[in-house]
């Protein structure tokens, strides 16, 4: 039974991610991890926000990303330093796809704040 | 005399080796999981209503969190007040819903309903305690006045957050 609740888990770590210098002038990285144990999801979609949750540009391999389930996928962020103090959440949601019969489909976002 | 001390030396490096502690060590992060346990189902207890209820013939969703580190995260439940994916439809909808906190881990997350915050279709808990939370989500959707809702899929979203504080 706790192993069918664990296969259908979303999960993102750091909690609190801190962003240190890239390699590109300018810009700061942090590395984010996020873990798919849900086996009716596959992908995800990457976003960053200000603390009143306006979207900040940012970059990463890819704003969508394909994770398959039960497996880590790590990540880097990248933020131009001229946003860094605005930078508060660092967020992954799952993306479903359009479903079949009359149901509820759920859409989880885990955010982890940046400090 | 060489011969005979080298061995020796050699056992007992060895065995002083042996005896070096080797500390395991290891770092516990504040984490949260969303898992969705069960995804809602709507009933249609009659041509103009879609509900989750079982008493409607459907099933209320569950979602259950589990927090590693307590006072860090806030979990917001967003119900449905739109669908997905639907056929046409000309009128109007009118949606409810509710996100409750069901059971958990520890005793004193029983206070969660009292304390949680509803703001539209949004309620928000703070995860004071660490454990594992369960939520039910209750969604219906009436369709006009008693009009009957197209033949078709239905779907709804509902999002389930966990955000750090």
């Amino acid at each position: 039974m706790l192993l069918g609740f664990q296969a259908q888990a979303h999960e993102m770590t750091p909690a609190y991610p801190k962003f240190s210098y890239s390699h590109i002038s300018g810009v700061s990285v942090t590395k984010m991890f996020l873990f798919n144990r849900r086996n009716d999801v596959s992908y995800f979609e990457i976003g960053v926000f200000s603390g009143d949750w306006k979207e900040i540009p940012f970059a990463s391999t890819s704003k969508l990303i394909k994770v398959k389930h039960t497996k880590k996928y790590p990540f880097d962020v990248y933020i131009r330093n001229s946003d860094l103090d605005r930078v508060t959440y660092i967020c992954t949601s799952s993306k479903s796809f359009k479903g079949e019969g009359q149901r509820t489909i759920i859409t989880s976002r885990i955010c982890s704040k940046v400090e | 005399m060489i011969k005979k001390i080298t061995p020796l030396i050699f056992l007992l490096s060895t065995s002083y080796a042996w005896a070096v502690n080797s500390p395991i060590t290891g770092t516990v992060q504040a984490s949260c999981s969303i898992v969705t346990t069960t995804p809602g189902q709507y009933g249609v207890p009659n041509i103009w209503k879609l509900s989750t209820a079982a008493a409607d013939g459907g099933q209320d969703a569950v979602i259950k969190t589990q927090i590693g580190t307590a006072d860090k995260y806030k979990v917001k439940i967003t119900h449905p007040n739109s669908f997905s994916s639907s056929p046409s439809l000309s009128d109007t909808l009118t949606w409810t819903g509710s996100s409750v906190y069901t059971s958990g881990s520890v005793s004193g997350m029983s206070a969660y309903n009292a304390a949680k915050v509803v703001v539209g279709n949004e309620t928000t808990f703070d995860m004071t305690l660490a454990g594992t939370t369960f939520f039910t989500v209750a969604s219906t959707a009436s369709y006009g006045y008693n009009r009957a809702f197209p033949s078709g899929s239905y779907t709804a979203l509902i999002l389930a957050e966990c955000i750090a504080k």
